[in-house]
């Protein structure tokens, strides 16, 4: 454990010492949240929540709420893809010079767990000047796990697949599932939007934010998918280790 | 050589990395199409509370087909940029003329963007029956055009991989949902000399999504929208120029040119 929390705190310092990256991670969701908090249009808005409670409230209230979890989740899925694409080197000399793969592994991912936490309570603390969910604790459970699933969904591309399409996935599934499959404002949603990873943690965050309730199986069908998705990620970059 | 050898050159070098990575070349003709079609049924169940004017899968299918090209421009001028900061400034220390290597790095995005404008607009023309397709392929040309110098801005600015995309994912996030005229956006400042203008003159997306719209629904050329979409390749052509030197080298412009 000694070698997993010292490259842990490594990667840590690597990332701190990059200070444009540390600045992005804060300007990043206060220009976007910001903005879209900006310019939503005054009026009502239904939001139609999953369990098939409808929640009236307006639209500078639900633009922050359901943008912020998507802030969080491109925030987390970008680094999880460079994270492994800037690792892979340094990585493979440290399997070289004695660590075991799965010590590199875990320590890659508790740094992924460090930024995606940090993504969500910047996220959360931008969305709290414009919208006080109902549930907070509850809400920000909600935005971690869909910045975790998407860091792990990048995790996943950054073994996979090369920079250019690996982002471009990121961008794009992430705003197709949280910003309009998983979107409250729709009336229906696509038999699609309930494989997706965004699902389960946005149905928490929204019902946590609007006074929905809170339901345990949405929470239980976020973590397993969590799990499935960095056993595959675990797998996929355990077998780049063992090959480096 | 002659700079236009040397161009092509370098055009055909960027053009076979690129080309050797199946993954890469595999996503340029699948996402697209995908992308446009998610847009699309996704669009379907959006209730009228959002500026749609037309058939909401049609609206989805523009803002998709016109996000999907910008943005792999975009990524493309963002990439070819960050690999060319360390390389591009041995080949011009070796005497290779700057003008060229940064043309060669344009001319490469540029035909990329021109290759997904060409996947996206088929996949597009498929579901949507297109009023001036010429016109509407011309549009979706000129928004790969200012996303890709876009990018090439930002990696000259940020040259790292992770800010850079970073930077550009947001920048591209909120362009494209502001552009897209789902989000009714009011406010306007007059200023002296330019007069009139609207919080949406300041994405880069919007323009082009309004001659996109109106080549693909009218089957015309949007009043008022060309000059700004010129405008706006003009003012990023001008600052990828300035980068790029400040970024392949040492920021004088002695170099360019030699």
């Amino acid at each position: 454990m000694t070698r997993v929390g010292t490259a842990l705190r490594l990667g840590a310092r690597e990332f701190r010492r990059t200070p444009v990256l540390v600045a992005l991670l804060v300007v990043a969701p206060a220009y976007v949240i910001g903005l879209f908090t900006l310019v939503a249009p005054d009026g009502r808005a239904v939001l139609h929540l999953v369990g098939g409670d409808t929640v009236r409230t307006t639209l500078p209230e639900a633009f922050p709420a359901f943008t912020t979890p998507m802030t969080a989740a491109l925030l987390a899925g970008v680094a999880g893809l460079f994270l492994m694409h800037s690792a892979a080197d340094a990585d493979g000399r440290l399997v070289v010079a004695g660590y075991r793969p799965r010590q590199v592994v875990l320590s890659r991912l508790g740094l992924l767990v460090v930024v995606s936490a940090v993504a969500s309570a910047v996220s959360v603390g931008v969305m709290l000047t414009a919208f006080e969910p109902e549930s907070l604790g509850w809400f920000l459970l909600g935005t971690a796990l869909t910045a975790l699933l998407y860091g792990m969904v990048g995790v996943l591309a950054g073994v996979l697949l090369d920079e250019l399409p690996g982002v471009y996935l990121i961008l794009f599934g992430s705003m197709i599932d949280l910003f309009v499959f998983q979107n409250p404002l729709a009336t229906s949603r696509p038999d699609l939007a309930t494989a997706l990873p965004g699902h389960f943690p946005l149905a928490l965050a929204m019902n946590a934010g609007f006074g929905g309730g809170v339901d345990l199986g949405q929470l239980a069908g976020g973590l397993a998918y969590l799990a499935a998705l960095t056993a595959a990620s675990t797998l996929a970059f355990y077998r780049q280790m063992r090959v480096a | 050589m002659s700079d236009v050898g040397r161009i092509a050159t370098g055009t055909r070098s960027r053009l076979a990395e690129l080309v050797r990575q199946p993954t890469t070349l595999a996503m340029l003709v699948l996402l697209p199409p995908v992308v446009i079609e998610m847009y699309g049924v996704a669009m379907e169940s959006f209730p009228q509370v959002l500026g749609a004017s037309a058939d909401p899968a049609t609206v989805g299918r523009v803002t998709g087909t016109l996000f999907a090209v910008a943005f792999l421009a975009g990524l493309v001028g963002l990439f070819q940029v960050i690999s060319a900061a360390s390389g591009d400034e041995r080949l011009a220390v070796a005497g290779f003329p700057r003008s060229a290597l940064l043309a060669s790095r344009l001319v490469t995005m540029v035909v990329v963007a021109a290759v997904a404008a060409v996947v996206a607009f088929a996949a597009f023309a498929v579901r949507v029956e297109v009023a001036a397709p010429a016109l509407a392929f011309g549009v979706l040309g000129l928004a790969g055009l200012v996303y890709g110098l876009l990018g090439v801005v930002v990696g000259s600015l940020l040259p790292r991989e992770l800010e850079g995309s970073i930077v550009l994912v947001f920048l591209a996030d909120v362009d494209n949902a502001l552009s897209s005229g789902l989000f009714p956006v009011d406010a306007s400042a007059s200023l002296p000399v330019v007069g009139e203008l609207s919080a949406t003159d300041f994405v880069p997306l919007y323009h082009p999504h309004e001659l996109f719209t109106a080549a693909v629904l009218d089957g015309e050329l949007a009043d008022g929208h060309l000059a700004p979409a010129l405008g706006w390749v003009a003012v990023l052509l001008a600052a990828a120029f300035l980068a790029y030197v400040r970024s392949t080298g040492d920021g004088a412009f002695g170099g360019w040119g030699a």
